[in-house]
């Protein structure tokens, strides 16, 4: 009863769009414009789950809580201190970097080696302390720093600024991310003991040591893309869960611990929500982002990046 | 000689007597289920002015057996083989929107409801069992999987108008769709008799998890959790083994969701779907011990009545309750991986 209804329900969404592309409704380019924003924005809040992943083999279910925290904190340094929520994205990545590495070296090192289950446990036990932290602070009300940017326009296609400025943001660490691993010799040994941890101890890699650095840096991703959303988008404790329940989405799209595949990942996802939410009705979208999770879960669970390497 | 008494008559001493009784395991749950079922009296006993009464509550109580309950039931797939569901939501939330919905709308009794709720939970369960095991998914991608599938549970729901759509579903008084209250029509006027039938599951799902264990298959199951492949080389059929284990756990689940549905007045797709219920399936057995008897409910009784505790006397400070769930994960993985249960083995070690 109820899988016909969806199936009719994207056909008719299929025979809608399919109208658009032909009558070249300028419509396309505008959720084309919007779908980009978004993956780009998604794309880098999965990107510090990916490479924990696949450097380390755990998944951090903190993830999710690290963007609220970086949310927060852009809030706190914008409030007290009164500067632009733009000048305070340094101040983000360095405070999640350090929270990162104290996580690391605490909870997440000494069970290394233990079952994944208990790798779970401690990285959910983690997102929960996180959460009393934040609603502690600064109580369980939505908040709000948006900053009214105004906008682009592109042949009558509009260009939120805020949005485009996120995108930015999203792809300079996208870019410096890359330029790190490939080109530094920190990088490097990241790149090898996402390999192979045992053989990266065997050349005098100090393993541990770049665990503490993976997460610190994974949790900088986090921190700065909770604070590249807060120019654009209000927050609240809570919004932690939503955003870790599309890493995971995006991430095993991509392939878990693959950089790449956190991208398209990204654009995937911001793409099936952009146009999903245009054309479907309701919050069908979600469906179809499940369906498609549950499918490359199954056919192929290393991703469309059949890689797992940081 | 005054020295051995003493010792002798310490709860510890007890305890370590009654282990050596050959129906140790009996006496240990008469007496436990004894306490547990004498609690909402005990409760209400004063003590020099002060009772448990003033920070237990009898709805915390209900919860917290909810939460023994499902848990005991997700330890039959989880702790008894070793393959951890983050999904078990899916199963719960199956149980409570299918009693609710035929109830309401079709009249039929939740107690039948619920077993066409854990019926259809079955059904999801080997669907899932079987894409998981047929595709050998384990691990990280064995939890995330069956998290997929609890949250498109969740989502169909949201978008499904007939089940209340993201508003939710509520359940009016029963004289309002013509059913009586009583036991038979699973429906009470006060907390009293839910906590009963609450209690009732528990003692259902824990005999059921105790047979299990204690029989042949059981032994298949743990042998799955140590070394699936050794077992599997020696002839054990794990595949139809794990198809079984995970179809009864589903079944029992979706029983708390059944019973979710008829104690509170509304059940909604983020509720009873969402990440926290997955967490709080598994979290008393995890912090009472996974894959033992015991540590479900033992779990339950710490974890819950804590943050009740917590959430309700320190309410100038919003969130105490998550410092609770999250302080208890973290310590029990780092300093008792074995849960709660091993406290009393590992204060023995320290002490010798």
């Amino acid at each position: 009863m109820l899988i016909p209804l969806i199936i009719d329900d994207i056909v008719s969404a299929v025979s809608e769009f399919a109208g658009d592309v032909v009558s070249l409704d300028p419509v396309l380019l505008q959720l084309t414009i919007f779908a980009l924003l978004l993956g780009g924005v998604f794309a880098l809040a999965a990107l510090g789950l990916t490479m924990i992943f696949g450097v380390m083999d755990v998944v951090n279910f903190a993830h999710g809580m690290l963007i609220v925290a970086g949310m927060y904190t852009v809030y706190f340094v914008t409030t007290t201190v009164g500067i632009n929520p733009l000048a305070a994205l340094p101040i983000a990545v360095v405070a999640l970097f350090a929270l990162g590495v104290v996580i690391s070296v605490t909870a997440i090192e000494p069970i290394i080696e233990a079952p994944e289950e208990n790798q779970f446990i401690v990285t959910l036990g983690i997102s929960f302390i996180l959460l009393a932290a934040v609603q502690i602070f600064f109580t369980p009300d939505p908040r709000s720093i948006v900053m009214d940017l105004g906008r682009y326009q592109l042949f009558g296609a509009q260009i939120p600024k805020g949005q485009a400025y996120a995108l930015a943001i999203a792809i300079v660490a996208m870019a410096a991310l890359w330029v790190f691993l490939q080109r530094t010799e920190l990088g490097t040994a990241i790149r090898a003991t996402a390999d192979n941890r045992e053989g990266a101890w065997y050349v005098g890699i100090d393993v541990p040591n770049i665990d503490h650095i993976t997460v610190g840096i994974g949790s900088a991703l986090a921190g700065l893309a909770g604070a590249a959303i807060v120019i654009f988008s209000p927050f609240d404790p809570f919004i932690g869960e939503s955003y870790l329940v599309k890493a995971f989405v995006i991430v095993v799209l991509g392939g878990l611990g693959s950089l790449p595949g956190a991208f398209v990942g990204g654009l995937i996802v911001g793409a099936i929500q952009v146009f999903g939410g245009f054309y479907l009705p309701g919050t069908t979208n979600e469906i179809v982002i499940f369906l498609l999770f549950v499918l490359l879960l199954y056919l192929k669970p290393t991703g469309l990046f059949g890689e797992r390497r940081a | 000689m005054a020295d051995s008494t003493s010792t002798e008559t310490d709860v510890g001493g007890v305890l370590t007597r009654l282990d050596e009784h050959e129906y140790s395991a009996y006496i240990k749950a008469v007496l436990g289920f004894g306490l547990l079922a004498a609690l909402p009296y005990l409760i209400e006993i004063e003590m020099a002015g002060l009772s448990l009464g003033s920070v237990l509550t009898l709805k915390i109580l209900i919860v917290t057996l909810v939460f023994a309950f499902s848990s005991q039931a997700w330890n039959l797939i989880s702790g008894f083989t070793g393959y951890f569901s983050f999904g078990h939501a899916a199963f719960f939330g199956i149980g409570a929107y299918a009693t609710q919905k035929l109830a309401i709308d079709f009249g039929i009794n939740p107690w039948f409801g619920m077993l066409v709720g854990g019926g259809v939970a079955v059904l999801l369960a080997l669907l899932i069992g079987f894409l998981n095991f047929r595709y050998e998914l384990k691990g990280h991608y064995f939890a995330l999987a069956t998290f997929a599938f609890a949250m498109l549970m969740g989502v169909v729901v949201r978008n499904t108008k007939e089940l209340g759509g993201a508003i939710g579903y509520y359940r009016p008084f029963p004289r309002d769709y013509g059913a009586e209250y009583g036991l038979a029509a699973f429906q009470f006027q006060s907390d009293l008799p839910y906590y009963y039938v609450i209690f009732g599951f528990l003692v259902i799902v824990t005999a059921v998890a105790y047979a299990l264990k204690e029989s042949q298959l059981g032994l298949y199951l743990f042998a799955i959790r140590e070394n699936e492949d050794a077992a599997a080389s020696v002839g054990i059929p794990t595949f139809r083994y794990k198809m079984l284990a995970i179809s009864l756990s589903a079944f029992f689940t979706a029983w708390a969701g059944a019973f979710w549905s008829m104690y509170f007045e509304i059940i909604r797709p983020e509720t009873v779907f969402g990440l926290s219920k997955n967490v709080e399936v598994l979290l008393p057995a995890v912090v009472g011990g996974l894959g033992t008897i015991p540590g479900a409910i033992i779990g339950a009784l710490f974890v819950f009545p804590l943050a009740e505790f917590f959430r309700a006397n320190v309410d100038q400070i919003i969130g105490l309750d998550d410092v609770v769930y999250g302080v208890a994960l973290v310590l029990i993985a780092l300093v008792l991986p074995n849960g709660l249960i091993s406290i009393r083995k590992r204060i023995r070690e320290w002490r010798d």
